[in-house]
């Protein structure tokens, strides 16, 4: 059987040369606008940051690229494709919290699930995706617990699973919301060099991040949102006091650093709105 | 009546298969249910189910299951779009959207039971039996309807097995798979109204949710994987419907409705208070199990101190002094490490408490405490 839904018609490609490319995407919610006219192009084989206050649409702004919250207006193209088109090359790793642990499925499971898009209807998964999943588990370092109740995993470990279960689906542009809220040091540094492994084979990820500690360590792309886009481009030329002063306003405190030539990091964490 | 001639009773025989048929439809799509965090739709379907029933009746005139059925798949079918609306469309919650919907359809159902049973008729006799179920009623052919239906439900269960998990324990994620979740999710609704329909005559609108949760809740407990889960709720379901049919045949008027779900609620009890790693006795026994290795742990920690600032590896310390520092008698806990050959009584002066003094063995693993816990007393 096919995939899930039938492939688009091949329309004409729109910026075939970028991962993601937006245009005019407006989102609102009860008539309130949450995302405003957002333009944004990512470049393939980056490892680009989403940051800004909380409120500023940075997971809105995933889900509605991903079609899961309706856009007002805009476009959105994906390798120069609508989502529809080029589904198997995306991946997405929710927020932890966007499901409840306690089901009753192990990691392995979990994980599995990340080639049901491949396998499509009626097709169950067999002996090569175990393979594959056992693999990813490997790869994210928790292959000891792939028989372990996603209840009794930590955290971190939750974490992990949702990773490797994007590892699985084999994609080319994975976009992750907060991948590294709440989980221990040990966990940020593994997920980090994993994200760092893939953009280094020529992946695109685009990650919502809540940390701007470590945004110049992390990452080479940056998009600053506050309902609108207040800067994108390369870390190095976009990440600058100014523009985190226009995104965050007053609820940044310790941006001196970024005043001085020189790369000295950002040593304030931004507060809650 | 002997066993044996209960097992050969023809319309104990039916009762016993129409409530098997039952317990496996209910435990299955349950199980979607109560995973799906939407028990209280089962509720909510069964009492819709009413009006259907009889829109049925008044359609064929007659007592007829076929027509009462299809009436209730509708009028439950119709229940769940609403939830499903009202939820999705409106600004209602959840609990709210499924309130509003069990009332008004329930309602509207027993208008219609009072219109038909004021125009009288012989024929309309014992159509309120649907609101509690009259097992004895059923007949062969009834069976027939009941089993295609529940074998329609179960194939689709396991033709889509893989779509309906990712559904219940992901669904945004398998919308980014391109997975029509809507549709999906409408057809597991829809599915719980089919196990209300194969309930009606068995148990009747108003105790059916129990069938539809019961089993589900009770399995949950007793595994960890998805697989094992929905065939032990089908077994249970099928074991309470069974067991609800014998013992209602040991006594005149006991009715089979309240008895099998009763039997399955039996089983939610024992399985909520003893299953292993989920029930409520097994984790207090896990607890006290830790509490007490926890205060062994204390108290020789509290011995290795001592022992440190008296310099005396073998300092005898009193029972009060320790009970003192602890809060606690300490007794039983210095009983149980004495079992293990880590602290030995000691004599010191006379007329005093007893005392108390490390082991070689004690002090290695008071050591090993304190290491692990660090100084955080000390």
């Amino acid at each position: 059987m096919a995939e899930f839904t039938a492939e688009a018609p091949q329309g004409p490609l729109h910026e075939p040369g970028l991962a993601l490319h937006v245009e005019d995407l407006t989102v609102s919610y009860h008539g309130r606008p949450v995302l405003w006219d957002i333009d944004l192009n990512v470049p393939p084989g980056v490892m680009a940051a989403v940051v800004g206050p909380n409120g500023a649409g940075k997971s809105t702004l995933i889900k509605s690229v991903l079609e899961l919250v309706p856009a007002t207006a805009g476009h959105v193209y994906l390798f120069g494709k609508p989502y529809a088109g080029v589904r198997k090359r995306i991946a997405y790793v929710p927020q932890r919290s966007s499901v409840d642990w306690d089901f009753p499925t192990t990691a392995l499971d979990v994980v599995m699930m990340g080639r049901y898009g491949h396998l499509g209807w009626l097709r169950r998964p067999g002996a090569e995706e175990r393979r594959r999943a056992v693999a990813a588990l490997e790869e994210v370092g928790i292959a000891d617990l792939a028989g372990r109740q996603i209840s009794q995993l930590s955290g971190g470990q939750q974490q992990r699973v949702f990773l490797a279960r994007a590892l699985v689906q084999e994609a080319d542009l994975y976009f992750l919301d907060e991948p590294m809220a709440g989980v221990d040091a040990t966990t940020e540094r593994a997920i980090v060099r994993l994200l760092k492994g893939l953009r280094d084979r020529g992946k695109t990820l685009i990650v919502v991040h809540h940390d701007l500690q470590t945004v110049r360590e992390y990452f080479d792309w940056i998009v600053i949102l506050n309902v609108r886009v207040i800067a994108q481009g390369s870390v190095a030329a976009a990440y600058t006091a100014e523009n985190l002063r226009r995104a965050y306003g007053g609820q940044i405190s310790l941006l001196r650093g970024l005043d001085r030539p020189g790369d000295a990091p950002v040593t304030g964490e931004a507060s809650g709105a | 009546m002997s066993l044996f001639a209960l097992l050969a009773d023809y319309t104990l025989q039916n009762v016993a298969i129409g409530a098997a048929i039952l317990g496996a439809v209910s435990g299955v799509l349950g199980s979607f249910a109560v995973l799906r965090q939407q028990s209280l739709v089962g509720d909510a379907l069964s009492h819709a189910a009413l009006p259907g029933v009889c829109l049925g009746f008044l359609v064929a005139g007659t007592r007829d299951l076929g027509w009462i059925m299809a009436g209730a798949l509708g009028s439950g079918g119709l229940a769940a779009l609403a939830i499903l609306g009202l939820t999705r469309f409106s600004r209602l919650k959840t609990d709210a959207a499924i309130g509003a919907a069990l009332s008004i359809f329930f309602a509207v159902g027993v208008v219609l039971l009072t219109v038909i049973q004021r125009r009288g008729g012989a024929s309309q006799a014992g159509l309120e039996t649907f609101l509690f179920g009259q097992a004895a009623a059923i007949l062969r052919q009834d069976l027939w309807i009941m089993g295609a239906i529940a074998a329609a439900a179960l194939g689709a269960v396991a033709l889509f097995w893989k779509e309906f998990k990712l559904v219940t324990f992901d669904p945004v994620f398998a919308r980014t798979l391109g997975l029509p979740v809507a549709v999906l999710e409408v057809a597991l609704t829809v599915m719980v109204a089919l196990a209300v329909v194969v309930g009606l005559q068995m148990v009747g609108v108003v105790l059916m949710a129990a069938m539809v949760i019961a089993p589900a809740v009770a399995a949950r407990q007793w595994t960890r994987r998805l697989g094992p889960m929905v065939w032990l709720a089908a077994a249970i379901g099928i074991g309470s419907g069974i067991a609800g049919a014998l013992v209602s045949a040991l006594g005149p008027g006991l009715a089979t409705g309240p008895l099998i779900v009763l039997s399955a609620s039996a089983a939610v009890a024992v399985s909520i208070l003893f299953a292993p790693g989920r029930g409520i006795v097994w984790e207090a026994v896990e607890r006290a199990r830790e509490r007490r290795a926890l205060r062994g742990r204390q108290v020789l920690a509290t011995l290795l101190r001592l022992a440190r600032e008296h310099d005396d590896p073998s300092y005898p310390a009193e029972q009060g002094m320790l009970d003192l520092y602890h809060g606690l008698g300490t007794r039983a806990a210095l009983e149980r490490l004495e079992g293990r050959g880590q602290v030995a009584r000691t004599a010191h002066m006379p007329g005093e408490g007893r005392h108390w003094r490390l082991t070689p063995a004690g002090r290695e693993e008071a050591e090993r405490v304190l290491a692990e816990f660090g100084g955080e007393r000390g």
